[in-house]
């Protein structure tokens, strides 16, 4: 029993690790967008500031990026969608024998290193460029073409991969009886198969949406004259970072989270009504006096997406108002009062010091100074190593220490010790 | 027409059959076989300006390639030592990384996989959540934790751990981190859906036979979640290799990732075939070592991707 319990507390504390690995870097992040100092950072906290949000929305690299990302990412989910939906119904009709390799095939790019597929698009559709005798301006160069194009290849395969899913579950007899019905080929396909698909071609479309919006690695080849909001992210903080930056992560965590809940909270809802449903009497659900459970009843994702909505008003609400100017000031009044004790803690040192070289030349006049260029610099001699040891004392002992012995261990080595007993 | 091609028209129709045959023709000769052939190409090419192209210089040399082992004709070297050591330290701590992500992911699938209740959609939403957030986003998160002035620093040398912040960009300690940290989910994801469908009767048989937990393990779940764990390995080794984010944004000045040589020689060199060479070279050796381990565990290659 003991062992039992120390496994769970052992569990606990690793998932508490572990959580803490995954989310503590955003949780980080997301603070350092709401304090003033100009580099982004969480301790030591200055100003509660929403001047990051503003400087952000300013930017006009940023919006160009986010314009040029929904662009490509609508290209993207529309051609990997279409070809991922194509791949998986070949690979449930195609002849056995080939199947392996096909499906080799079409998930390889999945594998392959992003930064590949980002040159051997640029490197093959260049080539074709010069085949068909187009100038280095056609559209075939474009970088939203290139982009698309090399984002698809393997943003179809996790498409395929969704769709496939799916698909298994999928009864060809539909599509049988719909044409012995007399629906063509594309009535059937679209009455059909493509209403059963509907879910899975939905989550495909998110996912492949998603994964464009974030994708660099084959981008950062391709792009050309459309940066996505990713490259220039990755400009930005690799040639100097800023909290705008962390104010645009703070944004996309909290959207994310909204997603999440919102998705999740549908899910608990549609349970929860359809387990009402099955509770419900007959009579109950004919006469009408069912009563579908309430949004909130029983459904953590709902309340907590509730709470998380008023949050944001309220959050809102305050930075229309809030101004930090006063306690930017305060923070820079204590900064100077700061610096200026500190100045004022050197000047006294230094004049101490400067008295008491004084009192020992006077004193001992003749010998030569240690270090003469100690008064001169700059700093005043604090840098100094004598400084901290104080000169006077060290030369007076140093004398001393020669008599004693010229060993580390004073005597106690020396044959007389051992021996005068 | 051969009777395959009749039977797939009749069975899709023309216009139906014809456009998906269109599409993953598109895709698999269009975009993934025909490029990829094209780059290999390419790299036995010389580095000409474009007039040039198709002209008499341009014929098949294997000089990219021996500038990658010998360095540049007439070097001080016998061999490309700087090239040769990035390209052996980004498989060494590309093999580190992915064993460190199933080291720290194993326990977590399991428990995930085995554990029923409510808490478990919550831990999944919060594994999910912070993938839907840039790479980039991501990399910035720990350069902000661990950089000279950042929170890990402060809170060491507040605590007294260390006297003066320790550089952990300049050691590497960051791009590790944030390399695993980049690719849990694509190992947490394969290893779970593995252990999910694995009987729990089984693991209560071997407890009853008398088990001890390490052998249950070792002899129950791990033989089981093996094309799992091959899978997420996979992934996060080819990842990890290719990865280009976040050496760039939490590498140390004084190391680069074989990927880095690479978008050097595109973006600064502007030599293309040369940098096309040095993908050929990742992309092969990446793949002959996957096969290398997968035969090693006796894995299949269809089992990936599940």
């Amino acid at each position: 029993m003991k062992s039992f319990s120390f496994m769970r507390v052992s569990i606990w504390v690793y998932l508490a690790i572990f959580f803490a690995y995954l989310l503590g870097p955003l949780v980080i992040m997301s603070i350092t967008a709401f304090n003033s100092p100009e580099f982004p950072r969480a301790t030591p906290w200055e100003c509660l500031t929403f001047e990051w949000f503003a400087a952000l929305f300013q930017d006009e690299r940023i919006l160009n990026g986010i314009k040029n990302s929904i662009l490509v990412g609508a290209g993207t989910v529309v051609l990997s969608v279409a070809m991922g939906l194509a791949g998986a119904l070949m690979l449930t009709q195609i002849w056995p024998k080939l199947r392996a390799t096909y499906y080799t095939i079409i998930i390889a790019p999945i594998l392959i290193p992003g930064v590949v597929i980002g040159i051997s698009t640029l490197v093959f559709w260049d080539r074709i460029n010069r085949m068909v005798g187009l100038g280095a301006d056609s559209f075939l160069s474009n970088g939203l073409f290139l982009t698309v194009i090399g984002q698809s290849t393997f943003i179809a395969s996790y498409c395929m991969l969704v769709l496939v899913a799916r698909l298994q579950r999928y009864d060809t007899a539909l599509t049988e009886a719909a044409l012995d019905l007399g629906a063509t080929h594309a009535q059937a396909f679209r009455k059909v198969l493509l209403p059963f698909m509907k879910p899975a071609i939905a989550s495909a479309a998110v996912l492949a949406f998603l994964a464009s919006f974030e994708n660099y690695n084959t981008t950062t080849f391709t792009f050309g004259e459309y940066p996505t909001l990713t490259i220039e992210l990755a400009q930005k903080v690799r040639y100097g970072i800023t909290p705008a930056i962390s104010a645009l992560a703070f944004i996309i965590v909290v959207l994310t989270v909204f997603a999440a809940l919102f998705n999740e909270a549908n899910i608990r809802r549609k349970d929860l009504v359809a387990a009402a449903r099955k509770d419900a009497t007959v009579e109950e659900l004919e006469s009408g006096k069912f009563r579908v459970p309430g949004f909130l009843s029983s459904n953590w994702a709902a309340v907590a997406l509730v709470v998380m909505a008023c949050a944001t008003v309220v959050v809102v609400g305050t930075a229309t108002v809030y101004s930090p100017a006063q306690c930017i000031a305060n923070v820079q009044e204590q900064k100077r009062i700061e610096t200026e004790l500190r100045i004022q803690e050197l000047r006294q040192r230094r004049a101490e010091e400067a008295a008491r070289k004084a009192a020992e030349e006077a004193e001992t006049a003749p010998k030569p100074q240690a270090a003469p260029s100690d008064n001169n610099s700059g700093f005043g001699g604090v840098f100094s190593p004598n400084t901290l040891t104080g000169e006077g004392e060290e030369e007076s002992k140093a004398p001393e220490a020669e008599d004693n012995s010229n060993s580390g261990f004073g005597n106690v080595f020396a044959p007389s010790t051992l021996s005068g007993d | 027409m051969p009777r395959f091609l009749r039977e797939f028209f009749n069975r899709n129709g023309v216009g139906m059959g014809s456009l998906m045959l269109g599409l993953v023709l598109f895709w698999t000769v269009g975009l993934i076989i025909l490029p990829q052939l094209s780059m290999l190409d390419f790299s036995f090419r010389p580095n000409l300006p474009p007039p040039e192209i198709g002209g008499p210089k341009d014929v098949y040399t294997v000089e990219n390639y021996k500038y990658l082992i010998f360095g540049p004709e007439g070097g001080s070297q016998d061999y490309n030592a700087v090239d040769l050591r990035v390209f052996y330290r980004t498989l060494i701590a590309a093999v580190f990384v992915t064993l460190f992500n199933l080291v720290l992911c194993y326990p977590i699938a399991y428990y995930l996989a085995q554990t029923k209740g409510n808490h478990i959609r919550i831990f999944a939403l919060m594994l999910i959540i912070p993938y839907w957030i840039n790479e980039i986003l991501r990399a910035f998160a720990l350069r902000i934790i661990f950089g000279e002035t950042g929170v890990l620093n402060n809170a060491l040398v507040g605590l007294g751990i260390f006297d003066t912040p320790f550089d952990f960009i300049r050691n590497d300690i960051a791009l590790y981190a944030g390399l695993g940290y980049a690719y849990i989910l694509l190992m947490i994801f394969p290893i779970y859906n593995v252990i999910e469908s694995l009987d729990r009767n089984q693991i209560e048989a071997a407890r009853d036979m008398g088990a001890s937990w390490t052998k249950i393990h070792r002899r129950v779940v791990i033989p089981y979640a093996k094309p799992g764990i091959s899978s997420g390995c996979t992934m996060v080794f080819m990842l990890s290799a290719g990865a280009l984010a976040a050496p760039q944004i939490l590498g140390g000045p004084s190391s680069l990732w074989f990927t880095q040589l690479i978008y050097q020689q595109f973006n600064d060199n502007s030599d293309w075939p040369q940098g096309a060479a040095y993908a050929v070279v990742l992309l092969v050796t990446c793949i002959l070592l996957v096969l290398a381990v997968m035969r090693l565990f006796k894995v299949n290659m269809g089992d990936i991707g599940k």
